[in-house]
């Protein structure tokens, strides 16, 4: 297409009439559930199959014998050295694409090698911005600020105490090293037992951050730099260590989209910062989709930069099936439009502005439901991927298969994406799946409502396992292996 | 307790269904052997592929075939490209003989010693690379050979080099069948093995129409040695593995080959005294009994299967399909 896009229906027509094969691979199509509707020649190529065979554009090629995958990056390095993935990549021919969830350096060479374009910045980019140390450094630069920090090498307890002394950030720390899982490397120091705790953690880091510890709710809100601007999604609230959820604590185990989750000027200042951040990222090299969280302090209404994301994420699902995407387009579209080398002018303020408004933005929540058990057994039995209703007495049965969750008729309904099936391995803070419903899964105290926890007991129900028989121990996965989302 | 072995002599031009009942016959063996620590460190498809695409393109095309007539899977593909393939070893004699009359024909004389569970035992003339270009050779690892002869005129046959190195390369079967395929003499034969990586260390004689030979020595950690060994046994140049040399009686076997060589014994000697101890080895159940013994005469493209009291010939115009059953009198 030679004609530049400068307006939305350019760009749904563009991608309507898309003919570049591109791909989204991964453990599973999760993060980008949908995004196949509004893209032609848009197809998943995944480990698990979520769906047993009936998504029509999720392609699983059969297990082959591999070494133990200890990352997403793993996984995705073996999908592009199988054979059946390979065949359909050459078979269906053109000129592939590749996008993924994770990736790194031996990820982009295996995609070269098979001839295809890896739309997104250089892993080598995307792991100097992931650092949580550069977060603060280029939120500095873009005036988007962190909670009061200090970002140090620590040595001891006693020194912890003078650089925090010196950075006025109180005697009550939060310590984050620089790459981690949401809840596995922060660490909470008010005394020096804490500190002993995870001792080894901090000391060994060339540089930790250091941060005051604030009264503070989590946020999290998805955004794309472009060349024309960077367009911002709604800001989510996130699900935080339910233990219902997840073993964790701390750890991230979902979102809720709501107009009115968060006060007007939140909204706003979050939307201001991301897009100053956006931009900033823009001149770091750094450009596309990116998630950014953020820390609202309780008890004065600040908004503080929490991490970068430099990827699509967990939260991708909310922002690009809330009201404005179907609206307008996902906001992945524009990520792909960034990268598709089309010449493009939109105007990324007025879409901004239109996004912001609060009928552009409905309600959904999404929960993560992970095995809290402390054991490990073999699934028998497991709830299907489908829509599932609730009954007026709290159980909850299959009400039929589909695929996309705006399927779902009402709060009674819900869509069940299912990770661990039958003959996998259940063990304490392994993925079973992932719960989306209409209207909110939390309370006005940010507790999960008595609603959503029916649904995570009625899905935890539809699970039997047996205990494994010894001899399987040697393949059956350590606990807390890796997170697949 | 005595063992039977049969021997099929199968004649397929290219690729097809008697090819497909050997993979089905054998593939659960091997698929296991392959996998057997595992999966780890064996290569990827994409590795596999790069692998056979870059050191061996001229057999790309067969392999695209076989892996088709195999199902298409993963693990079938990456076996057949026998790129780094688990260890294995095996025993083995070679000797080249130059009539000293100067009447006869050159023969490169060889026995196979393995284990009679893991010989496939087919003898197979093929047309896979190069129509005009017959290859008639005891295959192995499905599309491998272990000996054989081609139109064109090269014989060629291996042996294990007794050492336990291994690196990144490909499974010698494969590595010979690659020459049977593409090299028309034995000067075109050595300038293939300088070239492809092999993954252990194996002595690989060589003998063409026009009487020209060597002993190659390939292996994963040395440049490739082009030698003028007429015989060799399971060491090269001296023993490095001596439990595998004790077990195998490479020394003693050596000797007696050199023996006759040195000689100048005539063929019928030679060929006799390969089926005769120490050459002849009676280890079946322990794994290394001498399975069959080969005779390949490149000129006329003739070749003999011999045993004790048995004896079959073929040769790349005039290639019969058959079978033979072969007993091993092994005693516990």
């Amino acid at each position: 297409m030679s004609n530049k896009i400068k307006s939305i229906s350019d760009l749904q027509l563009m991608f309507h009439r898309n003919e570049r094969p591109i791909y989204f691979i991964s453990a599973t199509n999760f993060n980008l559930l949908g995004i196949d509707r509004w893209v032609n020649r848009f197809r998943y190529i995944s480990y698990i199959d979520c769906f047993d065979g009936r998504h029509p554009n999720v392609f699983v090629p059969s297990e082959s014998p591999h070494a133990e995958f200890s990352s997403i990056e793993d996984i995705n390095n073996y999908l592009l050295q199988h054979k059946e993935v390979i065949d359909l990549i050459e078979r269906r021919g053109g000129k592939p694409v590749a996008t993924f969830l994770m990736f790194d350096e031996k990820t982009e060479a295996l995609a070269e090698e098979l001839g295809m374009d890896v739309w997104f910045p250089p892993a080598k980019l995307r792991q100097r911005c992931d650092n949580k140390m550069e977060t603060v450094r280029i939120g500095n630069k873009a005036g988007v600020f962190s909670v009061p920090n200090a970002l140090e090498k620590v040595d001891s307890y006693q020194h912890l105490m003078q650089i925090a002394e010196r950075n006025k950030l109180g005697r009550d720390l939060v310590v984050q090293s620089a790459f981690g899982d949401s809840g596995h490397t922060t660490f909470f120091i008010a005394n020096e037992d804490d500190f002993n705790k995870h001792k080894d953690e901090i000391v060994n880091d060339p540089e930790v951050k250091i941060m005051k510890r604030i009264n503070c709710r989590g946020a999290t809100l998805e955004a794309c730099a472009t060349q024309s601007g960077t367009l911002v999604g709604p800001l989510l609230t996130e699900v935080v260590g339910a233990k219902e959820l997840t073993p964790y604590k701390g750890g991230w185990c979902g979102n809720e989209v709501f107009p009115g989750a968060f006060s007007e000027g939140v909204r706003q200042k979050a939307r201001d910062m991301a897009e100053r951040f956006g931009n900033q990222l823009l001149q770091e090299g750094y450009r596309g989709y990116f998630d950014l969280d953020f820390l609202i302090d309780q008890d004065n209404g600040e908004v503080y930069l929490g991490e970068l994301n430099p990827r699509i994420c967990g939260a991708s699902p909310m922002t690009n099936h809330a009201a404005f995407a179907y609206a307008d387009a996902p906001l992945f579209l524009f990520h792909l439009l960034e990268f598709s080398g089309v010449p493009f002018d939109l105007n990324v303020r007025e879409i901004n502005e239109r996004w912001a408004q609060p009928h552009f933005i409905d309600s959904w929540s999404q929960v993560v439901i992970k095995y809290t058990e402390d054991k490990v057994d073999q699934v028998t039995r497991a709830p299907a991927t489908g829509i599932y209703r609730l009954s007026e007495d709290g159980t909850m049965g299959y009400q039929r298969y589909d695929h996309e969750r705006r399927a779902i008729d009402s709060e009674r309904e819900a869509f069940f994406l299912r990770i661990t099936g039958p003959g996998d391995y259940r063990y304490e803070g392994a993925d079973l799946g992932i719960l989306i419903t209409r209207g909110r899964s939390m309370d006005d105290n940010f507790k999960l409502n008595i609603r959503a926890r029916d649904w995570i007991r009625g899905i935890k129900n539809h699970y039997d396992g047996k205990p494994i028989v010894t001899t399987q121990h040697a393949v059956a996965p350590a606990p807390g292996s890796f997170k697949i989302l | 307790m005595s063992i039977n072995v049969s021997f099929h002599a199968v004649s397929e031009d290219q690729p097809g269904e008697k090819w497909q009942a050997i993979f089905n016959r054998s593939w659960p063996g091997y698929r296991a052997w392959y996998l057997r620590s595992g999966a780890v460190g064996r290569p990827s498809y994409l590795e596999s592929r790069r692998a056979i695409r870059e050191h061996m393109p001229e057999l790309v095309p067969t392999w695209e075939r076989l892996v088709g007539l195999a199902g298409g899977g993963d693990v079938e593909a990456r076996f057949l490209s026998l790129w780094c393939p688990p260890p294995y070893i095996a025993g083995c004699a070679q000797a080249v003989w130059i009539d000293p009359a100067g009447t006869q024909e050159p023969v490169l004389l060889r026995n196979y010693d393995f284990a009679p569970a893991l010989l496939e035992g087919d003898w197979m003339a093929t047309r896979w690379t190069d129509p005009r270009n017959r290859v008639l050779a005891m295959g192995d690892c499905l599309w491998g050979a272990l000996d054989g002869v081609n139109e064109a005129g090269l014989s060629a046959s291996l042996s294990f080099g007794g050492r336990t190195v291994t690196g990144a390369g490909f499974g010698i079967p494969l590595v010979l069948r690659y020459v049977l395929e593409v090299a028309h003499s034995t000067a075109e034969a050595i300038a293939l093995l300088q070239r492809v990586p092999v993954h252990m260390s194996y002595s690989v004689t060589l003998l063409d129409r026009s009487a020209d030979w060597a002993t190659v020595f390939v292996a994963p950690d040395r440049a490739t040695e082009v030698t003028r060994h007429k015989a060799v046994t399971n060491f090269q140049h001296a023993v490095e593995w001596p439990e595998h040399a004790r077990a195998t009686h490479s020394p003693q076997r050596l000797a007696a080959l050199q023996q006759q060589i040195d000689q100048r014994a005539p063929l019928q000697a030679l060929a006799d005294a390969l089926l005769r101890a120490p050459l002849y080895q009676s280890s079946w159940l322990r794994g290394y009994g001498t399975l069959y013994s080969a005779l390949y005469r490149p000129l006329s493209g003739q070749a003999t299967l011999l045993w004790p009291g048995d004896s079959w010939a073929q040769s790349v115009t005039t290639f019969e399909e058959g079978q033979r059953k072969v007993v091993y009198p092994a005693y516990t």
